[in-house]
């Protein structure tokens, strides 16, 4: 029976060991847990609900578990320290070996840079990113709090097996990064749940050329557009991806050649405009000519969309001998220590700082605010993952998101402009 | 908290859009406490809601409700909505709510039969959602058997517990 990666993912998977298809509810064998800062609440508050006294009785398997204090980190109130706190000890009581405690950064970024996951495994997490594994042709998949306590006692967890939608991308790769871009492009074009519950398979001329760190930005907005797992083909950049990373055996996903898509959807991005999602929802996109203009407060570039090394690159690339707007606050924060390291010895955090950019401690800080809240009618674009009203701090500012070049363009002129106008080098 | 699917809700609805998401629903990061929530809730949307929401209440919503974060409605039981009965669920929002037994109901055609204020009766027996006033109805999507099981245990880490206890209880049986 020929299958797409969703299916061979679960079937391999399954618990009863049966092949299952589109549609099908399985009871499916989890690889690993990715526990970020609300690792406390499956742990405690969970247990305590279902009448555990003293808490989880145990985990499944101390070793498949990974818990990364992500979003708070360093804590920035003293509820927060409190509650990492109780992380810790917890951590500890249930002898889990893989904790990223005292190190800044976004958990599934960590992931990556530790070989946490791996291509063909089925990993889930609390968090509605874990969905970026899937770059690197791995099942990540968001769960939720409820579901981990389920999955910390017994590793394994109920799903429906979705059905899949192709997405080929065709076109040639220019000399910065277009990931936010494309799937922007087909938040607007198709609306932001045209993947609702569905698998997302990449391919396309385009792919081969994309790299990891795109790949990654297009996975995690895969919750952006509704899906439950976005995949990339395994190839040779997964391969060299892989190969420092893990010295476990893995099996990638392929999918047959006569695999059933319930959909196909594509897209040539070599006459792709550079996009920007307006206030304040994700498919509230045009291209960036329609927003030209707009004054801004704030431009961000960081996430687990989009503060990757490529991301930051562009941003020092194009500030080099330049100043960020006065007045306007640039907060660029990598997406994790490993990531800020790469920047550094690359000489590009010196042109972020020359330039006026705020350079940020790796986290999710400035995407779900801890860091940079934003005032009443400001402004902010943004290279992160939301744009929500009150995703900045007041639900009464605006929001716009775009890629990486987009924000540094806004930056750099005090307004929203294509990025063409601002920089003549491209 | 064990939630009979089987009970009939009856109640007034608030009419809320599409894509309604976590950040409006669970404004944790600015309001870190239930107490603030409850007076923060939807308010993105209609400031009037945490207000002006009584006990009993439906939420009636289009496509896509839930959309963006992992984070649980849990504010929406506190404040005392009965159910939310929507065109169509993000899937980790739905997820929540089967795990936390919190009754969701996806209806498709719902925002075309009730306007906000009227009262809406949600028969998940007979699968069907009602306009008290027209008795314009719609059918909605029925859980399989298992989904109906969580809601029966009162949500996931109470199945889960059972479940434990059974294995517990067998090992201990199997010593002896």
């Amino acid at each position: 029976m020929a299958m797409t990666m969703a299916e061979k993912l679960f079937s391999r998977h399954n618990l009863d060991g049966t092949p299952v298809v589109a549609g099908d509810i399985l009871t499916a064998r989890i690889d690993g847990a990715m526990c970020h800062y609300h690792a406390a609440e499956p742990m405690m508050e969970a247990a305590e609900q279902a009448g555990f006294k003293g808490g989880l009785p145990r985990v499944w398997d101390p070793d498949r578990v990974f818990v990364l204090l992500d979003h708070h980190q360093p804590a920035l109130s003293q509820s927060l320290a409190d509650s990492n706190a109780a992380v810790r000890r917890e951590v500890e009581r249930l002898g889990i070996t893989c904790f990223h405690d005292a190190e800044p950064g976004i958990s599934h970024q960590m992931m990556a840079d530790y070989g946490l996951m791996r291509p063909g495994e089925l990993v889930v997490g609390n968090d509605s990113h874990t969905i970026s594994y899937g770059a690197i042709n791995s099942g990540g998949i968001g769960i939720t709090r409820a579901d981990m306590f389920y999955v910390l006692l017994f590793g394994e967890l109920w799903f429906q097996v979705p059905t899949s939608l192709k997405v080929v991308l065709n076109g040639r790769q220019p000399n910065y990064p277009i990931a936010k871009d494309i799937i922007l492009y087909l938040a607007g074009l198709y609306g932001d749940d045209f993947a609702g519950s569905m698998s997302i398979e990449y391919s396309g001329t385009l792919v081969p050329q994309l790299s990891i760190d795109s790949r990654m930005c297009l996975s995690a907005h895969g919750v952006e557009v509704g899906a439950k797992l976005a995949l990339f083909p395994y190839d040779d950049k997964t391969r060299e991806f892989m190969k420092s990373r893990t010295d476990k055996p893995y099996e990638p996903l392929v999918a047959d050649a006569d695999a059933k898509y319930e959909k196909e959807i594509v897209l040539n991005v070599d006459d792709m405009p550079f996009m920007v999602a307006k206030p304040h929802q994700f498919g509230n996109v045009g291209p960036v000519s329609e927003s030209a203009g707009v004054k801004i407060n704030q431009a961000q570039i960081g996430s687990c969309a989009n503060g990757r090394f490529e991301d930051i690159e562009i941003a020092a690339r194009l500030l080099d001998g330049r100043r960020v707007a006065k007045g306007v606050r640039l907060l660029i924060s990598p997406a994790s220590q490993q990531v800020y390291l790469q920047c550094l010895k690359a000489g590009l955090i010196e042109k972020l700082v020359a330039a006026g950019a705020h350079v940020i401690t790796p986290g999710c800080g400035i995407c779900q605010p801890k860091v940079g809240f934003i005032s009443d009618k400001e402004v902010c674009i943004t290279a992160t993952t939301r744009n929500f009203k009150g995703r900045k701090g007041s639900i009464h500012a605006d929001i716009y998101l775009g890629g990486p070049l987009t924000v540094v363009a806004a930056a750099v002129a005090g307004k929203i402009m294509d990025p063409r106008e601002v920089f003549s080098e491209l | 908290m064990s939630f009979d699917l089987n009970q009939l809700i009856k109640g007034k609805v608030w009419k809320f859009g599409d894509s309604i998401e976590t950040d409006a629903i669970n404004p944790y990061y600015r309001y870190p406490t239930m107490e603030e929530l409850k007076q923060h809730t939807m308010e993105a949307y209609r400031p009037e809601f945490p207000k002006e929401v009584k006990p009993g209440d439906i939420v009636v919503a289009g496509r896509n409700f839930g959309c963006g974060s992992s984070r649980p409605g849990l504010v929406l039981r506190e404040v005392g909505v009965a159910a939310v009965v929507v065109e169509s669920v993000a899937r980790l929002f739905l997820r929540n709510n089967i795990s936390r037994a919190i009754p969701i109901f996806m209806a498709p055609g719902i925002t075309q039969i009730v306007n906000d204020g009227e009262v809406l009766e949600v028969d998940y027996p007979a699968g069907i959602v009602r306009n008290s006033r027209t008795g314009a109805s719609v059918t909605m999507r029925k859980f399989p058997p298992m989904i109906e099981q969580i809601f029966k245990a009162g949500g996931l880490p109470e199945f889960a517990r059972a479940r434990y206890e059974a294995e517990l209880a067998k090992q201990a049986g199997s010593a002896r």
